[in-house]
């Protein structure tokens, strides 16, 4: 457990070389160890992060990008960390391949499942995918409050996601409230990373994929269709009336005017017809005879040549259809006597 | 000689960079380090990360973790109180407080985790099968939300949703940490937080509820198509009657119009014809046989009808009951009457 000091080490060899007689040989080593170990004097942070220099185990400064200056190894030490660069965490599936022209490729396996299936406050299974983004905030605590800090992170997030989604109603989760659940876990992620001294400031909790189990899918899939069926019936019905009902109307409103013209026909023919009839009638009276014989010859005139046979037989002949061919279907007109 | 004194001067040298070395150690942050001489620790841990000295030989030092640590237990199968059996998978973060007690008692770091495996397992164990599932599932905070969600779930699951939550997940959690606090002190760790990572149902449970959650999905589609059959049979019964009602108003408008105008031309009639019925019925009449439906007919008139009168008798004869006569049927409307 003992650290040696390289200073010493170097001297030590040095004395052994000389020893074995290569006196030049061993400086010119002892210069190449010395070079070696001069070299790790100066370091670059990059620009997304923080370097924290250690002397003799013990945080002595913190530096930001650029070219820095510090003791050799042995005395002082680097560690970066990447503080400016917004870290991921993936829950319930992985990125396999991202790439500028193509799509980002997910991995879905048995091990995925066991983190993204959970229990729903009504007791049933959900399907939750969701990542985690943060950034170190404080590189001393990142480091040196908490070991394996990413770790720490995924566990939390696992317990909190459960727990937020347990108290919620399965079907809340799926639909309304994914936003409330994510910000829910961020804020009780960010209280117990603080209590650990984490040093890790959440960026954001957001809620990827959330779907029912796969054997419970189908089922779900077929309320949707229901509801659109439902829908679907209830608008067909309503269609229907909508046509129909102003469609009777307009046959109403018809027959209403119908009957309304055959009114006013049916008066003005009365009233036309009562007027031709006093006007003839007047006339009549003058001449009643005259008139009635003219009337009746005129009709006759009209009839006769309409006829298609016409029998004229004398008044003593009694039984005269005997002898008539009558053909079926076709009516005399005929008469015996006037009643 | 001279050889023999340069030997002994790098002798020498060797033996104090040795000494010199064993005077100091450096403790990385985030370490602490016990003192042990001649294996009994002595005096206070060390905390302060950076250098530190001590005795060459007769002192040897331990170094231990400050940092927050991870414990992760296996997942167990374990009953609730309703019987029900599920996975609890829980993790817990510890440190170590007093280190001179932890390399007393546990002496490493996987020593101390299967203490912890053994405290925080049997305590899971105890708070989980003394609490029903749902206490394990849902928090204190629990209530049901308001409306509409509640539309797609079965009517009898929804009193057990109304189900007040006596203690929680966070109750129970908070006492499994607080109960294996209880013992853990006496190994120097210090158990900061249990929670329980993932909790499911085993396998077999697994499938029956997703034949439940099937089941009820499908009671719940069938009650949207029933639903949606009623509302459109409910509409199409309204149209009917509202159909019906809009017809028969039409229907007795236009009873009443045609009424009122046929009672007008009845009385028209009444009062034009009232003046000489009789001329009415003759002239009507003969309208009547010129009105067409005599076309292609064949007629039989006796030589007595007035027509064909002056056929038979060629001179003319007095007519006493002429205009008596009725003309309605010309051919008998001679043989009606005693003419000769």
């Amino acid at each position: 457990m003992q650290q040696y000091d390289p200073d010493l080490v170097l001297q030590e060899l040095g004395k052994r070389f000389r020893g074995l007689g290569g006196g030049r040989m061993a400086a010119a080593v002892a210069g190449a160890f010395l070079l070696i170990w001069l070299w790790s004097i100066w370091f670059t942070v990059q620009a997304e992060e923080t370097g924290i220099i250690q002397r003799f185990g013990a945080v002595a400064r913190t530096v930001g990008p650029g070219l820095h200056f510090k003791l050799p190894n042995g005395i002082e030490r680097v560690r970066l960390v990447p503080t400016a660069r917004v870290l991921k965490g993936e829950f319930g599936f992985q990125t396999s391949a991202t790439g500028p022209s193509q799509r980002t490729q997910y991995r879905d396996s048995k091990a995925f499942k066991d983190v993204s299936l959970m229990l729903t406050g009504d007791l049933n299974v959900i399907d939750v995918q969701w990542i985690v983004q943060y950034r170190i905030e404080d590189p001393i605590r990142y480091l040196f409050r908490v070991r394996n800090t990413p770790q720490t992170i995924r566990d939390i997030a696992e317990a909190v996601m459960r727990r937020v989604v347990g108290n919620r109603l399965g079907s809340d989760v799926l639909t309304v409230g994914r936003v409330a659940v994510s910000t829910e876990v961020k804020v009780e992620m960010q209280k117990i990373l603080t209590a650990y001294e984490a040093g890790v400031r959440l960026v954001t909790v957001e809620l990827q994929d959330v779907t029912p189990p796969d054997p419970v899918k189908p089922a779900f899939n077929e309320v949707n269709e229901a509801r659109q069926d439902r829908e679907r019936t209830i608008n067909q019905a309503q269609e229907r009336a909508n046509r129909e009902i102003p469609k009777a109307r307009g046959e109403a409103t018809r027959t209403i005017t119908e009957a309304e013209g055959y009114a006013l026909e049916r008066v003005n023919r009365a009233n036309g017809e009562a007027t031709r009839f006093g006007t003839v009638l007047e006339e009549y009276q003058r001449a009643p005879e005259v008139t009635r014989r003219r009337l009746y010859l005129e009709a006759i005139n009209a009839i006769l040549p309409e006829a298609k046979a016409l029998y004229i037989v004398d008044s003593d002949q009694k039984a005269l259809v005997p002898w008539l061919p009558v053909e079926s279907g076709q009516v005399p007109i005929a008469g015996g006597k006037q009643p | 000689m001279k050889n023999m004194l340069n030997a002994g001067l790098g002798l020498l040298a060797v033996a104090i960079l040795l000494v010199l070395s064993g005077t100091y150690y450096t403790l990385e942050e985030g370490q602490q380090a016990v003192i042990l001489q001649f294996g009994r620790p002595v005096g206070e841990p060390v905390t302060e990360a950076g250098l530190h000295f001590k005795l060459p030989f007769v002192q040897e030092v331990r170094r231990f973790e400050k940092r927050l640590l991870i414990w992760d237990g296996d997942p167990n199968q374990i009953p609730t109180k309703g019987r029900e059996f599920i996975w609890v998978d829980t993790t817990a973060r510890w440190r170590i407080v007093d280190a001179k007690k932890f390399l007393e008692s546990v002496a490493t770091e996987a020593g101390a985790q299967s203490r912890l495996d053994d405290i925080i397992d049997s305590v899971v164990r105890d708070q989980v099968s003394a609490s029903e599932l749902v206490e394990l599932v849902r928090s204190a905070s629990w209530e049901v939300p308001p409306g509409e969600i509640l539309e797609e779930v079965p009517a009898e699951v929804r009193e057990e949703l109304k189900k007040r939550i006596a203690r929680g997940r966070e109750e129970i959690t908070r006492t499994i940490l607080a109960e294996a606090r209880k013992i853990i002190p006496q190994y120097g760790i210090e158990l900061v937080d249990v929670r329980i990572k993932r909790l499911n149902y085993v396998e077999s449970v697994q499938e029956k509820v997703y034949a439940r959650m099937s089941s009820e999905r499908k009671r719940i589609a069938a009650r949207f198509r029933s639903e949606g059959e009623g509302r459109s049979a409910e509409i199409l019964g309204t149209m009917e009657k509202e159909l019906r009602q809009i017809r028969s108003a039409a229907y007795r408008k236009v009873q009443e119009i045609r009424g009122k105008a046929d009672a007008e031309a009845t009385r028209v009639y009444g009062i034009a014809y009232g003046r000489d019925p009789e001329f009415y019925a003759f002239s009507r009449t003969l309208e009547a046989y010129k009105e067409g439906q005599n076309k292609n007919s064949v007629m039989i008139l006796t030589t007595d009808s007035d027509y064909y009168r002056y056929l038979k008798e060629a001179a003319p004869r007095a007519q006493p009951g002429a205009p008596g006569a009725s003309p309605r049927t010309p051919p008998g409307a001679a043989s009606a009457r005693p003419i000769r």
